[in-house]
């Protein structure tokens, strides 16, 4: 069937894609507040954007791996990582005890009715977004050990 | 043929359009089986072998409005077991909506959630075929930072149709603390109302045709200690037991939360009791297998495992009334949990060079005590009091770094399922599960991840062993091999191999997944809410595209 080679042909021409400012939905912080997305990312620096759960085990491991190198990135470079949860409300009580039990430096927002995570039509989670302002300039999906560098090394050349 | 040409060339423009455009975003995804023949699990005996859902969905934002339409299409046939009224192709979603800094209006289907859901949540979960929006408007009001206001009116989405039955929304939060100006804690309120409008003309029982339900919630937090409560209470409506209205009674739900944090450590608790908190768009909908016309949302508060063994006896949340025989009365669920974490330091003897975590859950689930009348189908239920034990779960995670090419993951699991109650068949099953898993870092983006582990069981199909391989070539190829096997059934013919291999491309945002396997019969539960999967065997593809 020529179906499947169709697609293959589409997906090889779509390599590039236009920077698409990040859809700007409501979240909420920790604390309860309302905010808007585009609202919490700063302009003058780079932003990743992660979207993670407490029951997505490679979530957890690329969040893991990059605390471990965070102090150095933020010393090079003028970055910040926002941690969206899109846990929803049966493992949303899980994310406070378990910050604070890994130790994790970064901010964290919640999407808790998934409306960004709709917005940006993902489908499997651990997704990783590079911004420069609100503009997204890279996405990543999925965790394989070592993918940290490779972040790292993208977000070293768009600064 | 050339209709697939046009097709081809429009669906191409359109993908152009929207990477030049950075208002359009196109998602789309494509799951789909080829069902085979079993020599073990027996002959696939349903029509067409080959099935596919698919979905796409486009949004475009210009100004302060916004738009965007989800088509579906389940061709030839929906994947097994999920609802009949997913057939065919149409346009199942629209929206149009305008945001400014202080309000939101919605025409169309617009999913929603009030507190945590037990009073209203509508989503999407594509995996267990729950779409539940809401079509109708929706209007959200801001006037401060510290307060908002939301009103809904619609019918709720069931198939590609929307339920006879109307719904009514109000929410309200409010932030105290911000209001007050306070700094060293944080207060906030929330009230709602949700109504369901059904006609009823039944002449047996007396009782209105909208339902009311009240949801009031707060939450506060000061320094590194935090607390929650929602109560929420549903007015009398028909209970339905085999299809028929018995009796006419009220529900309520009940959800206290706290816990503790600091760096290295974490603590948290919960308890909810809930009574006859099932609550439908249509009355006749009740009890359904397919999770279709929920209005609220009422999930397992169980820890949701990792690893093959350790999800086959999952606890299912019990909200609902079901009088099954003498023996078998159920009204509602009342129980808790706890996690803990903790970090054992590094360059400590326990902690090691880099540090251990552990964590550590336990939870325990019991039926409402109280007097039941099973010919009358009439029950009080006690306030506190525990009634049959459902379910109970504890489990020890461990995970260690060696070196910094190697860590692993020590797990350990004992479960207490109370199948009787929990899927009205019968028996008790407890087990014993022990996992562990090391991941080796080769160096230049590849990996290699490998698990073993064994589930321990005198009752239902006794012991099981599996085993998976992942390996990751780099950030854009991973494969892997897995395999459980029910060693230890009585049944010889049942001591079977569900073994799955498949791989993944992945660039960007764009995903390709191929498997080939023999699945388990089982649940597949997704944020607690489970879907029944038949026993199956054959090649699974699933495309993810977004632009």
């Amino acid at each position: 069937m020529k179906q499947p080679l169709f697609l293959f042909c589409l997906i090889l021409s779509t390599v590039a894609f236009s920077q698409k400012s990040i859809p700007n939905s409501t979240l909420r912080t920790l604390d309860g507040k309302f905010v808007k997305i585009q609202d919490e990312i700063s302009n003058d620096k780079i932003t990743v954007l992660s979207f993670w759960a407490t029951w997505c085990v490679p979530c957890i491991n690329e969040l893991d791996a990059i605390s471990e190198i965070y102090d150095d990135w933020q010393e090079n470079i003028n970055m910040e990582l926002i941690a969206v949860s899109t846990d929803d409300s049966r493992t949303q009580k899980r994310i406070k005890p378990m910050i604070s039990g890994k130790d994790w430096p970064y901010k964290i927002l919640l999407d808790k009715n998934q409306e960004l995570k709709r917005a940006l039509n993902i489908s499997t989670i651990p997704q990783t977004y590079i911004l420069k302002g609100s503009k997204i300039i890279y996405i990543h999906s999925g965790y394989s050990p070592g993918v940290e560098d490779e972040l790292y090394q993208i977000i070293k050349d768009n600064i | 043929m050339r209709k697939i040409i046009v097709l081809k060339l429009f669906f191409f423009s359109i993908i152009t359009f929207a990477q030049q455009n950075d208002n359009l975003f196109i998602g789309l995804e494509s799951n789909s089986q080829y069902y085979v023949d079993d020599e073990k699990t027996g002959g696939f005996m349903e029509k067409n072998r080959f099935r596919s859902n698919n979905y796409l969905k486009i949004d475009y934002s210009i100004s302060k409005f916004s738009f965007g339409i989800q088509a579906e299409g389940y061709e030839p046939m929906s994947l097994l077991n999920y609802s009949p009224d997913f057939n065919n192709s149409t346009i199942a979603l629209y929206y149009a909506k305008y945001t400014s800094k202080k309000i939101e209006a919605t025409a169309g289907y617009f999913y929603e959630q009030y507190g945590s859901g037990l009073i209203l949540r509508s989503w999407e979960d594509r995996q267990l075929g729950i779409n539940n929006a809401l079509r109708g408007g929706r209007i959200k009001f801001l006037p401060t930072e510290n307060i908002t206001f939301s009103a809904l009116y619609g019918n709720q989405r069931s198939g590609f149709d929307v339920s006879d039955a109307s719904i009514y929304g109000f929410n309200s939060e409010l932030n105290l603390s911000s209001m007050l100006k306070a700094i060293s804690w944080n207060l906030d309120i929330g009230l709602s109302y949700v109504g369901r409008k059904e006609e009823n003309n039944n002449t047996d029982f007396n009782f209105n045709d909208l339902t009311n339900a009240f949801s009031s919630r707060l939450n506060f937090s000061k320094n590194n200690f935090y607390s929650s409560a929602e109560f929420v209470s549903k007015s009398n409506d028909a209970i339905i037991i085999f299809d028929e209205i018995r009796n006419v009674k009220p529900g309520s739900a009940f959800l206290f939360d706290i816990g503790y944090g600091k760096r290295g450590f974490g603590v948290n608790a919960n308890f909810r009791r809930i009574e006859n908190m099932t609550f439908y768009s249509e009355r006749n909908a009740t009890g359904n297998i397919y999770n279709q016309n929920i209005i609220n949302y009422i999930p397992a508060l169980t820890k949701q495992h990792d690893y093959l063994l350790t999800n086959i006896y999952v606890y299912q949340a019990q909200p609902q009334v079901s009088f099954q025989d003498f023996a078998l009365l159920k009204i509602g669920e009342i129980g808790g949990q706890v996690d803990l974490f903790y970090i054992l330091k590094k360059k400590t003897t326990l902690g090691g060079k880099y540090g251990t975590k552990i964590a550590l859950n336990m939870s325990y689930w019991a039926g409402l005590s109280g007097d039941y009348d099973y010919l009358n189908f009439e029950y009080d239920a006690d306030l506190l009091r525990f009634g049959k034990k459902y379910f109970s779960d504890i489990s020890l995670e461990i995970r260690k770094k060696w070196t910094s090419d190697w860590n692993s993951v020590f797990y350990y699991v004992n479960q207490y399922y109370n199948k009787r109650y929990i899927e009205e068949t019968f028996g008790i099953v407890k087990t014993d599960i022990f996992v562990s898993e090391s991941t080796y870092k080769m160096g230049a983006g590849k990996s290699l991840r490998f698990e073993t582990q064994h589930l321990w069981s005198k009752d239902d199909r006794k012991n099981w062993v599996g085993g998976t391989i992942e390996f990751n070539l780099n950030s854009r190829f991973a494969a892997y091999v897995n395999n459980i096997y029910n060693y230890g059934n009585d049944d010889e013919t049942k001591r079977i191999h569900y073994y799955n291999f498949g791989g993944s491309y992945t660039k960007g945002a764009q995903r390709f997944a191929l498997n080939y396997g023999r699945q388990r019969g089982g649940l597949i539960c997704i944020g607690g809410v489970c879907r029944f999967v038949p026993e199956s065997t054959g090649l699974t593809a699933n495309i993810v595209l977004s632009f």
